[in-house]
């Protein structure tokens, strides 16, 4: 046998095997070698960079996160759901998910159990790097004979082991390649259109493992094999009948490894390295504070591109506004093309839809806010007015009773929405003043959105003022766009605040107010920032359910599609906003409701523009339901 | 053989159309979908400029058809084009294969309830200016008397939001005339009208403004764009009186909305089926919107009224009448060699 | 033109020779919708603002017309960005844009 000849037999150790070459070496490891130590360094100087960038506040934030054991442990639970078995698209799309596992958890798994087998059967090869610790693992096959007569139980285990977790890996790769086909069967319409290191990055990808299945196979007789790799090696014998074919695949093998590592702080498949980093900023409570560096940066490298922030974008029920979607955002904020960023962040709905569904949680939204507050932050106004209202609205206290209403800048345009909710007031005895009746001052979240946090402060101070100069005890909001920034910037101790979808829920459960339930088949619209700005699903489903048959929309809950009419978009124009409107009731009309009901006054505006049936606001079809068991 | 000719919309167009066709000495078949003929200004009271009577007017049409062969309450279920006839199935049972069809399905109201922020259906003391018709056809007062109305111009017209970016052309003379009308009623109430631009651009129509303005009527140039309840249930509006650039508010007990003019549902669907092309208004296109006003881009098949936009009722008549007298030349040349 | 002096306080009259058309022509690229307005005073009627202070989209739309772009900053140097105005214009003018384009191009 010519191998033999070549083979230096330098150990054997009691499982019978033997070290193949002389120093363990051959020349085909290096390119491997240059990838792995250029993603390395690189990895290191990004990471010194982000961490600079941080500001000193959010560097021991960070540091303290650490070492909390709660977030310590939320940290592992994180990195392991998210990075490697991808929880949150298996949630959704059970198949993409799988795809994205086979290969994530698959690759991981292949690199642990690879280096317990070194570990096990090699152990001097994993400490020091003459004795190619970097490179020995990975190669570990091409570098062994084993003897077939003392062959152990243990060793057969990790043979199956190795080729079993390599055949999961491949059908994820199968996956792969068959979604670039066809995306729609793994559930996604629109796919990210690839640059060119991403494209470099994915073909070597997708080449490494099947490469990895030749070359083990290859070397099967040598090294040892599963049940993948045996019956491999025994058809190249039957067909190349010569063994020493085996060296071109392992140089091919560490090739596309090389390159896939060199050309991956290029590609989409650096969010690999920097998801788990992500993930420690997120839970250690940092923000984003500027729009390219420090916390941004990492969220910019975890942005994987997968592309399914495309199809959750509502702008892209049409095709010309792909482009604004968040993973180009992202791809451009990568390039530091200013004009795209700054285009695509004034166009956003800000609805956080790509938010919610990303795999990541990259929170692109607030970045596009810090761009906006590059733009916006810096204009001159005057808000001296509202502290003077402030001052004079405060000397007479507009509430000795328990309850303040604010309806809020649009409510005034839907005044069925303020009738609805003080005739519920009355209705169930409550004792409340209305703070804006005549006149008000702005909650100024749509400054924040706008990216004028300043003077958003100023609005926020003026009003905070009024609030708890009135002696109230619960501030009721009806629209979402001010319960956020109520519940998120504004310091009201004490005081409770409170949207009227949860109020009427509360009342109607102490029994203060009693509705009847009538036959219409209704179906809830979730304002964006009400649901997923707030997290409040279920209480206006409790009341509907109390009062009509709910039917579900195609999408709801956290995947509802906005209305159009966010105050979130700068830029987007009327007829955009219309499209977005349309689709947004196709999608509530899918089990074909009697009536749609939502609990926001734009998307009340927005949707009665467009649909057929008739379109309530939450308060009023409660209103409608009113049991009179009083004046009867 | 007498060739048939049928007429969709029993509407002032409609009417005047079938009456000059039946001289003519054709056989008419008119289609109405309501109960009675007339359209909507069966529902109206009196007209501008001059406060005539709309029933005497619909009067004196309705005695020209005593030869049209008209069904009420009758929607054209199907309508084909069968060689070089049309043939149509009228929801009644009865086929018609008429050589000629008009269209005059005229136009629908905006749903003043789309404007959301005017609150109509949501306070009493909103009303739409057919309702005030009405109102004054029944001779319906009320009881005490408001002492405070106004009058909305462009409710749904010159709105693109509304999908109405258009003018509706006869609301401003309509606002003026129902403005001078419930001063008459209410002499000591005060009358205003918020208008965004006052056109007033026919025959007489500036001396009804004038008149307006003699009898004390408020013009105030701005559109309203909030109504608020009082505490007491009258209404606050607040518009800007752009004239002298300060925003202005006002406490009222009737709200007219002067609703503008839709395209026909009704004629939508006669269009859909014969894949008739309509304009970004939602208004029929003619074949060419100055030498051809009459035509559709299928030959046989004409237009009147207001199913080609927002007209005024002499616009109206006048497109009968020629509309008419096209379908008698197209059955003169393709019918009669 | 010989100025005589006569004059004690410069002219009321609006100038429309030495009005500043580049600035804009510079606005009317970033928010096309300036060309739009007709002045029907919706966005002055409903805005929040103008209940306190003197605030009014219209006329700082016009003001700028005149070559005025003092006068519209200031008009709008107490706007919040609510949003009213825009849900209420009936041409569809993105007002919100357009407020935030002036204050950036007629910055005070």
């Amino acid at each position: 046998m010519i191998y033999l000849l070549t083979t230096n037999l330098q150990q054997i150790s009691p499982e019978g095997i033997i070290d193949r070459y002389p120093n363990s070496y051959n020349h085909f490891v290096l390119p491997f070698v240059i990838g792995i130590t250029f993603i390395l360094i690189y990895l290191f100087i990004g990471l010194i960079r982000i961490l600079y960038h941080l500001t000193g506040e959010d560097r021991l934030k960070l540091l303290k996160s650490l070492f909390n054991p709660k977030t310590a442990w939320k940290n592992i639970k994180d990195i392991f759901c998210d990075c490697l078995l991808h929880t949150k698209i298996w949630k959704r799309k059970p198949l993409l998910g799988y795809m994205h596992s086979a290969i994530a958890f698959g690759w991981f798994l292949l690199i642990v159990v690879g280096h317990i087998e070194v570990w096990l059967f090699a152990p001097r090869h994993l400490s020091g790097l003459t004795e190619g610790s970097l490179y020995y693992p990975i190669f570990y096959r091409f570098f062994i004979w084993i003897n077939p007569a003392h062959e152990t139980l243990r060793g057969s285990v990790f043979f199956f082991i190795m080729d079993f977790l390599l055949l999961y890996v491949l059908s994820g790769i199968g996956l792969a390649m068959f979604k670039r086909v066809r995306s729609i069967a793994l559930g996604m319409r629109h796919t990210t259109k690839p640059s060119l290191a991403d494209r470099v990055a994915l073909y070597c990808l997708w080449l490494i493992f099947p490469l990895r299945l030749l070359a083990e196979g290859f070397t099967a007789d040598l090294s040892g094999g599963g049940f993948l790799t045996r019956p491999l090696n025994w058809v190249f014998r039957a067909f190349f009948g010569n063994e020493l074919n085996f060296l071109p695949t392992w140089w091919a093998y560490s090739i596309c490894l090389g390159l896939f590592f060199v050309a991956m702080p290029f590609s989409r498949y650096m969010h690999i390295l920097t998801e788990p980093l992500l993930i420690l900023f997120r839970n250690a409570g940092l923000k984003v504070r500027h729009p390219r560096k420090g916390f941004a940066e990492a969220e910019i490298y975890a942005c994987s591109s997968c592309g399914l922030c495309l199809d959750a974008c509502p702008m892209n029920v049409q095709k010309k506004n792909l482009k604004y979607s968040s993973v180009y955002f992202m791809r451009f904020l990568r390039r530091h093309n200013k004009r795209k960023t700054r285009e695509i962040a004034e166009k956003c709905l800000m609805c956080g839809k790509c938010y919610a569904l990303c795999p990541v949680g990259v929170n692109s939204p607030a970045i596009r806010r810090a761009i906006r507050e590059t733009q916006n932050n810096k204009i001159q106004c005057d808000y001296s007015y509202l502290g003077k209202y402030a001052e004079k609205s405060s000397e007479n206290p507009k509430s000795g009773g328990k309850i303040l209403y604010f309806a809020g800048c649009m409510s005034h345009l839907t005044p069925t929405i303020i009738k609805s909710v003080e005739t519920i007031l009355k209705a169930s005895g409550q004792d409340y003043e209305f703070m804006d009746r005549n006149e008000g001052i702005c909650c100024g979240r749509p400054l924040m959105l706008a990216g004028r946090g300043d003077a958003a402060r100023q609005t926020i101070e003026a009003n905070s003022k009024i609030i708890r100069n009135s002696g109230c005890t619960t501030l009721l909001v009806s629209c979402p766009i001010c319960l956020k920034i109520f519940k998120e910037e504004y310091s009201l101790k004490g005081i409770k605040v409170i949207h009227y979808t949860q109020f009427i829920d509360s009342l109607i459960k102490e029994g203060k107010l009693k509705v009847s339930k009538s036959s219409s088949a209704i179906v809830y619209h979730d304002p964006c920032e009400l649901g997923r700005g707030c997290g409040i699903y279920e209480e206006p489903r409790n009341v509907l359910r109390a009062i009509a048959e709910l039917k579900k929309a195609s999408k709801e809950r956290d995947e509802s599609i906005c209305c159009g009419y966010s105050l979130g978009t700068l830029t987007l124009d009327e007829k955009d906003k219309a499209k977005i409107a349309e689709s947004s009731v196709s999608s509530l009309m899918a089990e074909n409701p009697q009536e749609i009901v939502t609990a926001c006054p734009m998307c009340y505006r927005a949707i009665r523009s467009k649909a057929e049936v008739p379109v309530k606001d939450f308060a009023e079809i409660v209103c409608e339901n009113i049991e009179n068991n009083d004046k009867n | 053989m007498k060739n048939n000719i049928l007429v969709i919309g029993g509407g002032p167009a409609g009417l005047e159309a079938s009456k000059a066709l039946s001289q003519m000495g054709y056989n008419v078949i008119l289609a109405e979908k309501e109960k009675r003929l007339g359209g909507h200004l069966a529902k109206w009271d009196r007209l501008f400029p001059d406060q005539v009577s709309a029933k005497e007017v619909l009067d004196s049409m309705l005695s020209g058809i005593k030869d049209v062969k008209c069904f009420t309450e009758t929607d054209v279920n199907s309508i084909n084009l069968l060689d070089r006839s049309f043939n149509a199935m009228l929801s009644n049972g009865i086929t018609v294969l008429a050589d000629a069809v008009l269209l005059a399905s005229g136009f629908d109201m905006f749903k003043a309830e789309k404007k959301e922020e005017y609150g109509y259906g949501i306070y009493d003391g909103v009303l739409t200016n057919a309702d005030l018709e009405q109102a004054f056809r029944e001779g319906k007062s009320s009881n005490p008397a408001p002492k405070a109305i106004g009058f909305v111009h462009c409710v749904g017209s010159r709105d693109e939001k509304a999908g109405n970016p258009a003018c509706s052309k006869v609301c401003c003379a309509t606002a003026v005339k129902q403005a001078i009308e419930t001063k008459e009623l209410y002499p000591d109430a005060k009358v205003y009208c918020f208008y965004m631009d006052l056109r007033m651009f026919g025959r007489h129509y500036e001396d009804l403004y004038l008149r307006a303005q003699k009898s004390g009527i408020r013009f105030i140039r701005g559109r309203v764009s909030e109504v608020a309840e009082t505490a007491e249930g009258r209404l606050l509006v607040k518009a800007e009186d752009t004239l002298s650039s300060r925003p202005l508010k006002v406490t009222l007990d009737r709200l007219v909305l002067m609703a503008g003019m839709r395209p026909s549902e009704a004629g939508h669907k006669v269009g859909r089926q014969l894949n008739l092309s309509v304009e970004e208004d939602g208004f029929f296109s003619a074949r060419d919107g100055l030498l051809s006003l009459q035509k559709s881009k299928l030959p046989g098949f004409f237009y009147a009224g207001a199913c080609t936009g927002p007209k005024t009722l002499p616009d109206t008549l006048h497109e009968a009448r020629s509309a008419a007298m096209e379908i008698d030349r197209y059955i003169k040349e393709n019918f009669r060699k | 033109m010989i100025d005589f002096g006569f004059g004690v306080s410069p002219s009321s009259r609006i100038n429309l020779d030495s009005a500043d058309k580049e600035k804009f022509n510079e606005l009317a690229i970033a928010e096309p919708d300036v060309l739009k307005c007709m002045a029907c005073g919706s966005c002055s009627a409903s805005c929040t603002a103008a209940a306190f202070e003197d605030t009014s989209l219209r006329r700082a739309i016009l003001s700028l017309q005149n070559g005025l772009g003092d006068d519209a900053s200031k008009l709008l140097s107490h706007c919040m960005l609510c949003g009213k105005c825009t849900m209420v214009c009936p041409r569809g003018i993105n007002t919100r844009h357009l407020i935030l384009s002036i204050q950036k191009i007629y910055s005070l």
